[in-house]
């Protein structure tokens, strides 16, 4: 694919010329678009998340609304428009675009490391799978990437390509059971409906965020996001960013904002001695050693703050300023956009409305050979717990083989002991810290898609009750962003999971629009 | 009369509009409920909130008819998505045969009462814009409307507990006998008078209750929208969606849509005779089916999530609403289908008025839960 190449949208009526292969999400923002939809009492809402979780970059895209323009790739000819509340008046009948049926062995969930080689694993062993994914390309959020394939996706691809393993992009699992799953395609709603004898949920981890005066302006994005439109295409050359949460993701999103050219500076909210330990786990792992070396050099230039967090952001329709603080003294940044996420949180929510049992902390709960509580139902990778890529690739294998009915070798299962155990080191030491999170109960919205905001759930018990009496987790993310930050506080239950497990488009195309409607 | 102790058990819109009908009779009033507070489980947490005056039955229209007038005028404070919205109602005829019956209820409203307007072709669509243009006609009743179950009850053991009621949640009855209701871990509680309005499972903590009309589920499917979806004003719905309200059918669908103060859409329904669980996704297609043609383009618009839920059915199509039969202490109200809560505050009044000895407002005798 040559990104070079331009294609032509339609932003609300104007023609705009963009390069192809870019994220529709990235491609608006280079354009200078960053409001896409407006909130229930009227604010202007852009990209938070850029990985499908939010809804927050939802538009219409060819007349169908609810399109996610962040799991989009752009197309010549595409039409968007922002979504505007409906008159009370006749609409075109619509008519149900039909279902198509699908037959396998094995449906893998996520293409991400641990997806890609459950799959791969799997199809090796005689199984015939089929691999499922929202995004647009495979490699899931570390492993995605535009025009060139780097080296460890090619080889994941090519062998699942060599083992016969059909690929679905492009469409979200939303509703089923053991026995059958329904996949609906992120853009036109269209359905898929496969019949399985076992599942492979390998789902990944979406960003947690933390709310705070300003984070609901346009310009405001996840850590992970600014990453993921970055290698959407988003041109960050001469922009200034802070960089700001918690966690080695943040290290990977400066680097490659730095090396795509932004001015950047780091704030992390732990303190580096927090992070001392961290080090000593590096000195046991040279493969590990060697990246963060790398990152280290591109990061030269870039001032680095710990014990460091954004209170406030400001700015006319979307951030200008940032405010950050550091112990006792506030300092104010004006940037270009500010990208804040506070580490990853399992996605868990397919797993859920599948029936599986998770642990108390949010993890799906899995015995050793990655088996559910869900006869059928296997998971791997972040969904069973923060752990990094190499642990995901682990699982992820070993799920693949028990899902053939094989026995996962004791070598892989070490590794993955291993590279768990690293996961847990990075959870500790970058563990949020008290007064951050008593900053949340400030009169800040919570959940984005209602706007309530925090000081009306005082008092709230359940999150049960949050989602009936006070409409938190109400929206189309169902939760996804504000459910976590409640949790934050003792509440200990999970919000329920119900069809559909993403909100969609709906699957259905007018009928008869040239007899002059 | 030295102060009476009362406890309801269930805090759903029934035991909650019960509980404030009594404390403001000076009861001593304590709400038992076994979920995380009022209004957040069982068939108060699914239903759709249409507050409807529906003629199926004389005796049910005199209890649809208080307990709308009671929602209207009586309200607790709410915030004003949540309370009653006079959205009126809309019953729509495909053909002929469905607008003459139509026009026989309204003959039937008028006498007793009820504002009704039949309308008729192009009045129809002017009332409703986006109704389908296939239908010849519809009933009008204007002072019908839209109200927020879980809210709503809430918002009733508020005013409840400013008045001097307690509840206590995460509690659950496992058995009720004549002065006592007794909890799971053995310990009990004794009352002067014991509501028990817990919902589809009333009967199971009765005594006695093999003298009363059985009561059963019968499940329901609902699909909410996005916002920027609401494209009626009226609560829609086809003559004929209680049909299989009372479980001759196995499976009844018919279009019932609420246009919800959060400019959303509340898609139904169905009616099974089964307790609500997972969702069945080819029911719930052939129900928004069902509403695409009575208002074309519905079924384009986005769902961000679809449940289920139960109603408790009587057998014979009526609530039970009263002192159980052989009993001085213990009154039920329960069973009440698709209208819970519509009626609850005129059951409420019922009930009250039993227990304080009042006359009632209406004849109580068509829900006596011991009629054969
Ligand atoms: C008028 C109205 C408007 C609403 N508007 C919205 C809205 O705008 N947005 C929104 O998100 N929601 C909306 N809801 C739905 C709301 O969030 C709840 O889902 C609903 O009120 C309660 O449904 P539920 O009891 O099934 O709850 P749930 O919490 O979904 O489930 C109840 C019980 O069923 C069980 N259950 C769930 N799935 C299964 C299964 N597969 N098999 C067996 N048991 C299962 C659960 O474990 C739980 O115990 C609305 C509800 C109403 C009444
Ligand atoms: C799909 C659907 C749509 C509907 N639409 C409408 C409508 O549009 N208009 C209308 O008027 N009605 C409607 N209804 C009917 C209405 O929802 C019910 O009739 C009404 O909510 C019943 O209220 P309730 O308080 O009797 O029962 P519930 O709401 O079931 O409340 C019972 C309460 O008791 C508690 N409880 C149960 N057992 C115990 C125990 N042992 N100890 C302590 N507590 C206990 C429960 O936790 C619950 O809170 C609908 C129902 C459904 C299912
Ligand atoms: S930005 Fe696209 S869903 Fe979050």
């Amino acid at each position: 694919m040559n990104s070079q190449e331009k294609v032509s949208i339609r932003v609300d009526g104007t023609v705009l010329e963009v390069r192809s292969g870019t994220q529709l999400a990235a491609a608006l923002m280079g354009e200078g678009i960053v409001a896409f939809r407006s909130s229930p009492c009227g604010d202007k809402r852009g990209v938070l998340c850029a990985m499908g979780s939010c809804y927050e970059c939802r538009a219409m895209v060819d007349g169908h609304r609810l399109v996610r323009t962040c799991l989009v790739t752009v197309q010549d000819g595409m039409e968007i428009t922002t979504e505007r509340p409906l008159e009370k008046k006749l609409l075109p009948t619509v008519e149900t675009t039909d279902i198509v049926e699908d037959e396998t062995g094995v449906v893998v969930i996520g293409s991400g490391p641990a997806g890609l080689s459950a799959a791969c694993v799997a199809a090796e062993l005689g199984q015939d799978v089929l691999l499922i994914d929202e995004s647009a390309r495979p490699g899931g959020r570390i492993w995605a990437h535009r025009g060139q394939m780097p080296a460890v996706v090619r080889y994941w691809i090519d062998k699942a390509d060599r083992a016969g393993v059909r690929r679905l992009q492009g469409a979200t699992v939303i509703d089923g059971e053991v026995g059958w799953l329904e996949a609906a395609s992120v853009i036109s709603g269209a359905r898929t409906r496969v019949r399985c004898q076992k599942i492979i949920v390998a789902t990944g981890a979406r960003e947690r965020f933390l709310p705070f005066p300003g984070w609901t302006l346009p310009g405001v994005v996840g850590a992970g996001a600014l990453q993921s439109l970055i290698k959407g295409g988003l041109d960050v050359k001469g922009k200034r960013y802070v960089i700001a949460g918690t966690g080695p993701l943040l290290l990977a999103v400066a680097a490659i904002a730095v090396s795509e050219g932004a001015e950047v500076i780091l704030a992390e909210q732990a303190s580096l001695l927090q992070r001392v330990p961290l080090a000593f786990s590096l000195l046991a792992s040279p493969e590990r050693m060697r990246e963060v070396w790398q990152l280290w050099k591109t990061l030269r230039g870039v001032e680095k703050i710990s014990s460091c967090w954004p209170v406030k952001a400001q700015g006319n329709q979307r951030v200008e300023k940032v405010y950050l603080k550091i112990g006792n003294v506030t300092r104010v940044e004006e940037v270009d956009g500010l990208a804040v996420g506070y580490g990853l949180i399992p996605e868990t929510r397919v797993a859920q409305g599948l029936g599986c049992v998770l642990e108390k902390d949010g993890r799906v709960k899995v015995d050793r050979y990655q088996r559910t509580s869900v006869e059928g139902v296997l998971c791997a990778g972040e969904p069973t717990g923060i752990a990094g890529s190499e642990a995901a690739l682990a699982s992820g294998q070993i799920a693949g083989t028990v899902a053939a009915a094989g026995t996962p070798s004791f070598q892989l299962m070490q590794k993955l002991r291993r590279h768990r155990g690293w996961g847990i080191a990075l959870e500790r030491t970058h563990s949020l810290r008290p007064d951050l999170i008593r900053s949340v109960v400030e009169d800040v919205i919570v959940c984005r898609c209602e706007d309530v905001v925090s000081s009306s759930i005082r008092g709230v018990r359940s999150l049960r009750q949050a989602r009936i009496q006070h409409r938190i987790g109400m929206g189309p993310c169902q939760g996804r962003v504000c459910m976590p930050i409640l949790a934050l506080g003792d509440t200990l239950e999970h919000d329920s999971v119900r069809p559909p497990w993403s909100t969609c488009p709906s699957p259905r195309t007018e009928l008869s629009s040239t007899d002059g409607h | 009369m030295s102060t009476l102790r009362i406890i309801v058990v269930g805090g759903g819109i029934v035991g909650a509009a019960c509980a404030r009908s009594l404390v403001r009779r000076g009861g001593q009033v304590e709400i038992i409920e076994a979920g995380d507070g009022p209004g957040l489980h069982g068939a108060t947490a699914a239903g759709m909130g249409h507050i409807v005056v529906n003629d199926a039955e004389p005796a049910g229209l005199q209890l649809c008819l208080l307990g709308r007038k009671l929602w209207r005028e009586d309200a607790p404070p709410m915030n004003p998505d949540d309370g009653f919205i006079e959205s009126g109602t809309l019953w729509m005829a495909e053909d002929q045969h469905g607008l003459d019956n139509l026009s026989r209820a309204a003959d039937r409203l008028a006498t007793a009462g009820v504002t009704a307007h039949l309308l008729e072709g192009a009045a129809l669509f002017d009332a409703e814009p986006a109704l389908s243009r296939d239908l010849i006609g519809g009933l009008q009743l204007p002072q019908d409307g839209v109200l927020y179950a879980p809210a709503a009850a809430a918002a009733l053991v508020a005013e409840s507990r400013r008045l001097g009621a307690t509840i206590r949640c995460r509690t659950r009855v496992t058995s009720v006998e004549e002065n006592r209701v007794v909890f799971a871990h053995g310990e009990s509680m004794v009352a002067d008078a014991i509501v028990i309005a817990s919902g589809l499972d009333a009967l199971e903590l009765c005594p006695g209750s093999e003298n009363c009309i059985p009561i059963h589920p019968r499940e329901g499917h609902l699909a909410i929208t996005t916002r920027g979806t609401c494209i009626i004003s009226h609560h829609v719905v086809e003559a004929g969606y209680q049909k299989g309200a009372q479980g001759e059918e196995d499976e009844a669908v018919a279009c019932a849509v609420l246009p919800r103060s959060t400019d959303q859409l509340c898609i139904g329904s169905s009616r099974r005779p089964r307790r609500a669980g997972g969702l069945d996704s080819d029911l719930m297609e052939r129900i928004i089916h069902r509403a695409e043609r009575f208002i074309p383009g519905i079924a384009g618009l986005p769902i961000i999530r679809k449940w289920t839920g139960t109603r408790a059915a009587s057998a014979d199509g009526r609530p039970l609403i009263g002192l159980l039969p052989g009993s001085s202490s213990l009154w039920v109200a329960a069973g009440f289908e698709g209208l819970g809560i519509t009626q609850a505050p005129a059951a409420a009044e019922l009930i009250a008025a039993s227990i304080f000895d009042e006359e009632p407002v209406i004849d109580p005798t068509p829900w006596d839960p011991g009629r054969n």
